[in-house]
């Protein structure tokens, strides 16, 4: 038999308390158990970024996570972003800069620019796209995102 | 010329109707996909390059715990398919032609009792030779991947024999003269390796039988009627009675044009009587999913004193794998590519595809295009420095211009050729070509062409005023629907956000040929304005008739005709319409002229004559690591002529993600592959460029309209993965002297080659 855990979560400001099986990811317990189909699924093994959501503020790659370690954490996911009907500033300027395509990478690449903006929230061109790294996108080839990003910033530091 | 006119939605930096739901994660994909009662498919692949199938012995598997159906080649009975050749089979039968191969198919409760049953399944293998290496598969003593290539269907443009499965030529005037005359002549081999499309969405099928013989199937596919067709082939079925829905999808760039899960999921489907989902790992993408071909090009060009060049012989040789999928076209097209945008009073030029037991490849993002374009493209640079003159001197001395007549016989019209290479040449600064030690400069030109292939387009006046567009192709994120809604906004006098666009469902939208060949929003943006047009003119009659006027007296002006004071709204015309005229709705298809050609230059060409031919130049300015030799790209221009741009936001996103997906192929991507085995089958080892690895990419558009154009627009998506390699690889010459002939190029190559 598998052995199940309990699990509580915080996800986008709602409590959920749950039973996983040991091997389940958080990537799993998202999109499977509370079905929060925003971060995508893709490699499995943490080098694409499409997973990417926040874990107590930091951003994680939820496919390589295993849930159970998660009891207690703050999860927010690309679905949590908003405030109420408004969008937040790095939304806005992704859809207004056409830093948008297919899309299957941009709730990743918005959560971990998301997670990024907030241990630097002045950053050069240079450290947006280090710190974008870790989330792979093949339709816009960067430049675009970057300046979203850039313009996210700025708003969010005029605030 | 005048002063082009300025409109109210078309070529507005507007945002893409389906970006909401894309930022916020309220957007479906096919991945996010389920229905009730789903089971999940798994698929067992051969571990041999070539053998035969002794035994399979599935009763082990069958019992595991929640297995509900196991399918083997000999459980049900499917046809072959293939897009040139009937070469594919859904599951092997008798045989196993390459690693990877399917050969059985588990649907279970969930994913991983499947992954658990797939190997208690025995399978007993005879291993036969195999041959891995194109120029070996062309011996004739080589082992034949089909033995039994005579029976197999093909299509009449297919030139067969033995492993060779297909063959093309252009041939002009008389090479060995123009040899004969020429000042030098230069003779080189390059060689490219086979990459991955890149697409973020693994490629995934939930299948679903309606009937004994109907089936809904939601999937991530490029073409919907390809797919429905194809999966109709294979079951024996009437395509209509076969539903394709994409939901959503994430990414194609070619790699998801051919079948990918669908008919797996549908025969596992079938046999558990279920609906049953399938999606690709990440190792099944990088081991077994369509790659760009690897191809070797043979180029031998003779020139005079000024770099003229008066005669051209090239091959290429495409190695299409165990299945020839794309092979023959892509052979076929590489032809053209290896003539490239030049004058060449001479030549033969000769593109074939060759079966070997390597994995199966497709159509990546301009198919045929960066291979010979890396051959091409190097070899004028070698030229240039031969000769002692400035590449881009040479380029300028040879280009097509307005009027010339290319290798095809077809007379070029638009021409934006030199100014893109002026533009890109100015933009990176070419009179400074060595900026300091270790850092160069190097530039690449090339064609392509808008493919043909027909669109529909339905349109609904809606009750609100707004507009309903139903069309069958996908929207792999190009934008490439927005545009076209932009178009009809235009013809209708609406804001683009009056227009709603459905899409993608085989049984309610029109005939497509489908998001590809960089022809998507240039043929359903025609159809669609057509469409246009025509419901404008039922709107007006109704509209005339309401207010007691004449149609020649009404003005159209914000969603409303107006006679005088006397106005009669969109909303109350169709609300009119609705309740006492039947509706109003109109269509129309679109299919873009045929080009004349000669056709006394070709033989057996897929595409002997170029729709819109499109031209680009890249230039890039980059650093070589003198003791790593890794390549630091410092800027990257594109510029390329797009006719119009309809949505300059969305056509720079085209240039910019094509040109780092094609620096991708240049510097780091390779699906290495020994003896029929891919070695670097996952995301680590398999390296597409991050955000780190590219500097921001400058676009310079360049606008001379095509005749048949929306609006004078010409296709652009596949163009800009074309020119990268060659652009790198000139830079990469110029900076620290190597010259790399074989792509990837690497900081290996550079440092030992």
């Amino acid at each position: 038999m598998t052995t199940m855990h309990e699990l509580n979560l915080t996800v986008n400001g709602e409590e959920w308390q749950l039973a996983v099986k040991g091997a389940e990811t958080l990537l799993e317990v998202l999109r499977k158990h509370l079905t929060l189909t925003g971060a995508k699924s893709n490699c499995l093994e943490g080098e694409c970024g499409v997973c990417a959501v926040l874990v107590n503020g930091r951003v994680v790659n939820s496919c390589i996570l295993i849930a159970a370690q998660c009891n207690g954490a703050q999860i927010t996911t690309v679905e949590g972003l908003a405030s109420g009907e408004t969008m937040h500033a790095l939304q806005t300027a992704f859809l207004n800069r056409g830093a948008v395509q297919c899309g299957y990478c941009i709730p990743g690449m918005i959560m971990t620019a998301a997670g990024y903006l907030k241990e630097n929230p002045a950053p050069t061109e240079e450290e947006i796209r280090e710190g974008l790294c870790g989330t792979l996108c093949r339709c816009t080839g960067y430049t675009k995102i970057v300046e979203a990003v850039q313009e996210a910033a700025q708003t969010m530091g005029a605030k | 010329m005048s002063a082009p006119k300025e409109f109210e939605v078309v070529g507005k930096r507007l945002n893409r109707l389906d970006g909401e739901g894309k930022v916020t994660g309220a957007a479906v994909y096919a991945s996010d996909f389920t229905l009730p009662g789903m089971l999940h498919g798994k698929i067992l692949r051969s571990p041999h390059a070539h053998a035969r199938i002794v035994r399979i012995d599935t009763s082990a598997a069958r019992k595991m715990p929640g297995v509900r159906a196991v399918v083997t080649g000999a459980s049900q009975k499917l046809n072959r398919f293939g897009n040139f050749i009937k070469d594919f089979e859904v599951f092997a039968n008798e045989r196993v032609y390459h690693v990877g191969q399917p050969v059985a198919g588990i649907a279970a409760d969930s994913e991983y009792a499947a992954e658990q049953a797939l190997r208690a399944i025995e399978v007993e293998y005879a291993e036969l030779p195999a041959v891995f290496d194109v120029m070996e598969a062309l011996d004739k003593a080589a082992p034949l991947v089909h033995p039994d290539w005579q029976s197999l269907k093909a299509a009449p443009i297919i030139v067969r024999e033995g492993n060779r499965c297909s063959r093309t030529v252009i041939k002009v005037g008389d090479v060995e003269e123009g040899f004969r005359n020429s000042y030098r002549v230069y003779e080189h081999v390059f060689r490219t390796s086979p990459v991955h499309a890149g697409y973020t969405e693994p490629r995934v099928a939930v299948a679903q039988w309606t009937a004994s013989d109907q089936a809904t199937v939601w999937c991530n596919t490029q073409l919907l009627f390809d797919t429905q067709s194809t999966l109709a082939e294979i079951f024996g079925i009437p395509p209509s009675h076969i539903r394709v829905i994409v939901p959503g999808i994430g990414g194609g760039f070619g790699g998801k044009l051919r079948l990918g899960m669908e008919h797996y999921a549908m025969a596992l489907a079938r046999a558990a009587k279920r609906p049953v989902r399938v999606m690709s790992s990440s190792e099944e993408e990088l081991t077994a999913a369509l790659f760009r071909q690897p191809a070797t090009i043979e180029l031998k060009t003779g020139v005079d004193r000024d770099g003229r060049i008066l005669a051209k012989e090239g091959r290429i040789v495409v190695d299409a794998g165990a299945c020839s999928g794309s092979g023959p076209l892509v052979a076929s097209t590489g032809t053209m590519i290896l003539a490239g945008p030049y004058r060449l009073p001479n030549a033969n030029l000769e593109g074939i595809s060759v079966y070997t037991n390597n994995h199966p490849n497709g159509s990546i993002r301009a198919p045929s295009g960066p291979m010979p374009n890396f051959a091409t493209e190097s070899q004028m640079d070698m030229i240039a420095e031969d000769l002692g003159l400035d590449p881009l001197e040479l380029r300028l001395r040879n280009i097509l211009r307005e009027g010339d007549i290319a290798v095809n016989g077809q007379k070029m019209t638009a021409v934006g050729l030199e100014e893109c290479l002026d533009k890109a040449a100015t933009a990176i600064g070419w009179d400074l070509r060595k900026p300091g030690p270790n850092r160069g400069k190097g530039l690449a030109c090339g064609w392509w062409m808008t493919s043909r292939g027909s669109s529909g387009s339905y349109l609904k006046l809606m009750q609100d005023g707004t507009l309903t567009m139903m069309v069958g192709v996908v929207e792999m994120g190009t934008g490439a629907l927005t545009g076209a809604a932009q178009v009809v906004a235009e013809e209708m006098g609406m804001k683009l956000t009056d227009i709603n666009v459905v899409s993608a469902d085989s049984l309610t939208t029109p005939y497509d040929f489908g998001s590809q060949g960089s022809r998507t929003m240039f043929a359903v943006a025609n159809a669609s304005r057509e469409a246009a047009r025509d419901l404008l003119e039922k709107m007006r009659t109704r509209a005339a008739k309401a207010l007691g006027t004449d149609e020649q007296a009404l003005v159209m002006r914000d969603k409303a005709f107006w006679s005088d004071e006397k106005k009669i709204t969109f909303a109350e015309i169709a609300a009119q319409a609705n309740t006492a005229g039947g509706g109003l709705i109109a269509e129309a298809t679109y299919i873009a002229p045929a080009v004349e050609h000669d056709a006394s230059r070709v033989q057996n060409h897929f595409s002997p004559a170029w729709p819109s031919p499109s031209f680009h130049v890249h230039a890039t300015d980059l650093s070589v690591d003198e003791v790593l030799g890794e390549v630091t790209i410092n800027r990257y221009v594109v510029a390329q002529d797009v006719g119009y741009a309809i949505n300059p936001t969305y056509l720079e996103g085209q240039l910019e993600g094509g040109a780092v997906q094609g620096v991708g192929q240049a510097l780091s991507e390779e699906i290495i592959i020994a003896n029929g085995h891919v070695k670097n089958g996952n995301l680590t080892d398999y390296k597409m460029p991050t955000a780190m690895d590219v500097p921001k990419i400058e676009v310079i558009l360049v606008t001379h309209p095509s005749v048949a154009g929306p609006y004078g627009a010409k296709g652009v998506g596949e163009p800009p993965t074309i020119q990268p390699p060659a652009a790198v690889a000139n830079a990469v010459a110029a900076a620290c002297g190597k010259r790399i002939m074989h792509l990837p190029i690497t900081a290996e190559k550079i440092l030992l080659g």
